[in-house]
């Protein structure tokens, strides 16, 4: 049975992939990163640049340098067009953009809100083709996906039995980073028998603690990352059905449920969880990709502490497999289209100095080791890079005398801090500019796994790094915002699309 | 900032009365010994530079020159399929001839008729030894081609990883020259160590590159005085001209060479043709110099005489053709180097020295 079923979802990704290619020359791109790694800020920084980009060159702007089409001057225009996907919703382009630059209101910019459902977008490049048979006027049409970060998580359980799932669940739970926070849940759970009989009070009591447990894990303080199921979370337009009224139990491997137990009930939701819900998502969203971009929020996890950046580890390295990876041919192009490039990315590399950029990409390096070996062992193209899509800072040197001795400098970042942030025991209230010197990231990359804090108070981090407001805009001379500022986005865009705008 | 111990995350408000804006002018070191504390706005590492923009052009012509020769990989074309399908009939006819002969040998005697076929082998092994070396050639010409248009790119990214690629690339491209040896030893370490792509390239370039720079400069030179000198002296006109024509070729392998991509025959009419692009897309720029010197270095000597006027314009037009192959053979841009201009190489042409103390 389950191999007819893997076969019909290999069938209807190779059709839906046959018809995208008879449909057009498009170019599916993956914007992969758990939740609040800065996905909706990425899509919009980067259809914001492309669209202005050419307008910002008149005005004697020079934006996205490295992006080669761009700079020798052959990118003509690019344009949204209507979202293809009817029953997919499109993305918030414009609102995005508005909550950015504060629209009308200046004072009112702030970072768009967590992403609550999926949604797609459409562009088009319009450029002059330098090389090869078609030289001369050419389209790119690149469709992006916007989609909570949470749901990622749930690529990883398709291949997982339930009770594989429930095992591991269990287990991590247990370690010490996270059994605080999780006593609630597993001594209810321990308390339940796998075998009593089905109640759906029970298991929604069990599911509600679940989440309850979930929820706390993914706050600010911690930062962790591994938490599927990810509907949970962020459960979209599912909310109180039963494919999500399912917890794990504490069952043994390899045995079959009685029918009518509490376990063969949530093991037939965690089964519909996956046909009804992971399935067709990853069907719709990932398996036809081209290029990926996978961003991480390397920062929260440091902030926290090593255990939230291992957990990080482990979250990124699971969900990677769920990929396809591999160079592109031409038959895999029209059938299985493979991602042949790959960046990783790590973002919000605005909030520390360009001077320890190469640490932190080191940092990331380190971190998607095992997705990168894979990927580069396939023969794709791998890279990775600090980037911020939106920049919010500038840098400045911090003189002091007496505390510092004669000579000492700090490098530092200035910016408006969001209200709320602590840093040097200091809270700011999201008015002022201040220059922040956030602590040196270490110059080994393993050293940031070393130790198991979780939730580091601010006083006890060699680092701390603070999320600031969004840049004020600034105009163009139609009024309409110039590029927003950005670091190594043009080293990103070239890496993810120059090949195909040559 | 010493030893173990890392400075702690701090914050300064900007706001703050002890705090004092930097702008470049005064640098307050008296607030700082008080205690107060100084930001100093720096330059915005991530601005675009605004580099000249005529180094960019210069590269620019140096990869569209090497992409219509030394790089072209056209699959069909007219001309192409002529010399081929010529090619194919010319050596058919021979072919048939070698047979004739070869038949007509043994028809008189057995003993002639193998040495006739020891010959004909002898001339098929050479042509194909030849042939082979000649595909070689070729494709270490593109090799060299696609490695600077590689290193190009790496140097305007500032990529780590292609800069590296490029490095061992250039490496190995020298590696059987011994009078490298101490530049290719230190650009290796480097590569082990973490240094920026740009860095890295540019280190590449200043060691390795300019000895074989200053080689290819004093070969240009030499070249143009010789041509400048027999022109002036020549009596007839198909004299000059061939001469020149000889020392244009000559120069070209020769600096081929140098730069480690020793052309063939065939190999030699694709170095020529990108030499040929290369002076013609730079030919209104004028690699690094204005058309006016050019002019008045013609001007002061055709005064003096016709002859004498056209043994510099000759002069001239060899150090062009020299500077062109030099920009089209090199295996890296012109970056952490400045490209020598007409000037800097053959500057006896333009009447600076000895020639203008001969004038007045």
């Amino acid at each position: 049975m389950s191999i007819l079923s893997d076969f019909l979802f290999e069938t209807r990704i190779a059709a839906s992939s046959l018809a995208d290619y008879v449909t057009g020359t498009g170019l599916r791109l993956g914007v992969t990163g758990l939740s609040r790694a800065g996905k909706t800020v990425f899509i919009t920084a980067l259809v914001q640049n492309l669209l202005r980009a050419s307008t910002a060159a008149k005005d004697g702007e020079r934006a996205l340098p490295v992006f080669r089409v761009h700079a020798e001057g052959r990118l003509m225009r690019a344009k949204l067009q209507p979202q293809p996907d009817d029953h997919v919703p499109r993305f918030a382009y414009e609102d995005h953009l508005a909550a950015l630059t504060g629209g009308a209101n200046v004072d009112e910019r702030h970072w768009p809100e967590s992403t609550r459902r999926i949604s797609e977008l459409r562009l088009t490049l319009e450029f002059e083709r330098r090389k090869g048979l078609r030289q001369g006027p050419s389209v790119l049409t690149i469709d992006i996906v916007d989609y909570p970060g949470e749901w990622l998580l749930d690529l990883p359980l398709l291949t997982k039995s339930y009770a594989q799932w429930s095992r591991e669940t269990l287990e991590a739970s247990a370690a010490a980073a996270r059994a605080p926070f999780a006593a609630d849940w597993r001594g209810a759970t321990l308390a339940v028998a796998a075998t009593a009989p089905e109640s759906e009070a029970e298991a929604k009591r069990l599911a509600e603690l679940f989440t309850a447990y979930l929820r706390a894990a993914r706050a600010d303080a911690y930062a962790l990352s591994t938490l599927p199921p990810g509907r949970f979370l962020m459960p979209g337009e599912l909310e109180g059905s039963p494919a999500l009224t399912f917890a794990p139990l504490h069952v043994e491997d390899d045995t079959a449920f009685a029918s009518g137990s509490l376990a063969a009930m949530m093991e037939r939701r965690y089964e519909a969880y996956k046909a009804h819900v992971v399935k067709p998502f990853f069907r719709d969203h990932f398996a036809r990709l081209d290029r990926q971009i996978v961003l991480v929020d390397a920062l929260s996890a440091l902030n926290s502490g090593p255990a939230a950046v291992r957990d990080l580890e482990t979250a990124l390295s699971e969900i990677l497999v769920a990929f396809r990876a591999g160079r592109s041919g031409f038959l895999s192009t029209i059938f299985r289209p493979k991602i042949d490039h790959i960046l990783f990315a790590a973002t919000k590399a605005d909030h520390l100095h360009h001077t320890s950029h190469d640490r932190l990409e080191n940092i990331l390096r380190l971190l998607t080791a095992r997705a990168i070996a894979r990927a580069e062992d396939v023969g794709a193209h791998v890279d990775v890079v600090a980037l911020a899509a939106v920049r919010a800072t500038r840098e400045a040197k911090v003189k002091q005398g007496r505390l510092l001795g004669e000579k000492s400098e700090l490098d530092a970042i200035v910016g408006v801090p969001l209200p709320g942030e602590r840093i040097d025991g200091e809270t700011f209230d999201g008015k002022g500019e201040v220059a922040i010197f956030p602590g040196e990231l270490p110059a080994d990359p393993k050293a940031v796994f070393r130790g198991d804090g979780l939730g580091v108070p601010e006083g006890a981090a060699d680092y701390r790094f603070v999320r600031f407001r969004p840049p004020a805009p600034r105009l163009a001379k139609d009024g309409e915002p110039l590029p927003l500022p950005s670091i190594r986005l043009d080293r990103a865009l070239e890496f993810l699309l120059g090949d195909r705008l040559q | 900032m010493s030893g173990d111990e890392r400075q702690r995350p701090r914050a300064f408000r900007l706001d703050d009365d002890r705090i004092v804006l930097a702008d470049g002018e005064t640098p307050t070191h008296e607030s700082i010994r008080k205690g107060g504390v100084m930001v100093e706005t720096t330059p915005d590492a991530f601005a675009p530079q605004d580099e000249p923009a005529e180094p960019r052009d210069a590269e620019e012509a140096t990869e569209i020159a090497q992409a219509r020769g030394m790089r072209a990989r056209a699959l069909f074309s007219w001309g192409g399929l002529l010399w081929s399908a010529l090619g194919g009939l010319v050596s058919m006819a021979l072919g048939l001839w070698a047979t004739r002969i070869v038949e007509d040998l043994f028809a008189r005697s057995a003993a002639l008729g193998w040495i006739g076929v020891g010959l004909a082998t002898a001339v098929v092994i050479s042509l194909l030894a030849l042939a082979l070396r000649e595909m070689r050639a070729i494709f270490r010409q593109r090799h060299i081609a696609t490695l600077h248009a590689s290193l190009a790119r790496a140097r305007d990214e500032d990529d780590r990883d292609a800069a590296r690629a490029g490095a061992a690339e250039l490496l190995s491209l020298y590696a059987n020259r011994p009078d490298t040896a101490r530049a290719r030893a230190l650009v290796k370490d480097l590569t082990r160590e973490i240094v920026d792509g740009r860095d890295l390239i540019d280190i590449a370039e200043r060691n390795l590159m300019a000895p074989l720079d200053a080689e290819a400069n004093r070969e240009i030179a030499s070249a143009a005085k010789r041509v400048s000198m027999v022109t002036a002296i020549s009596p007839r006109a198909l004299v000059d001209v061939l001469f020149v024509a000889g020392q244009a070729i000559r120069l070209l392998r020769r600096i081929a060479e140098i730069y480690g991509g020793r052309p063939g025959l065939l190999g030699f009419v694709r170095l020529a043709r990108s030499v040929g692009a290369h002076l013609a897309i730079t030919g209104g720029m004028a690699i690094g110099d204005s058309l006016v010197q050019q002019v008045v270095g013609h001007g002061i000597a055709a005064r003096l005489s016709a002859k004498l006027g056209e043994g510099v314009l000759n002069g001239m037009l060899t150090t062009r053709i020299g500077l062109s192959a030099m920009a089209v053979c090199r295996p890296m841009p012109f970056a952490a180097l400045k490209q020598p201009g007409v000037k800097d190489v053959a500057p006896f042409l333009f009447g600076d020295g000895k020639e203008r103390r001969d004038i007045s």
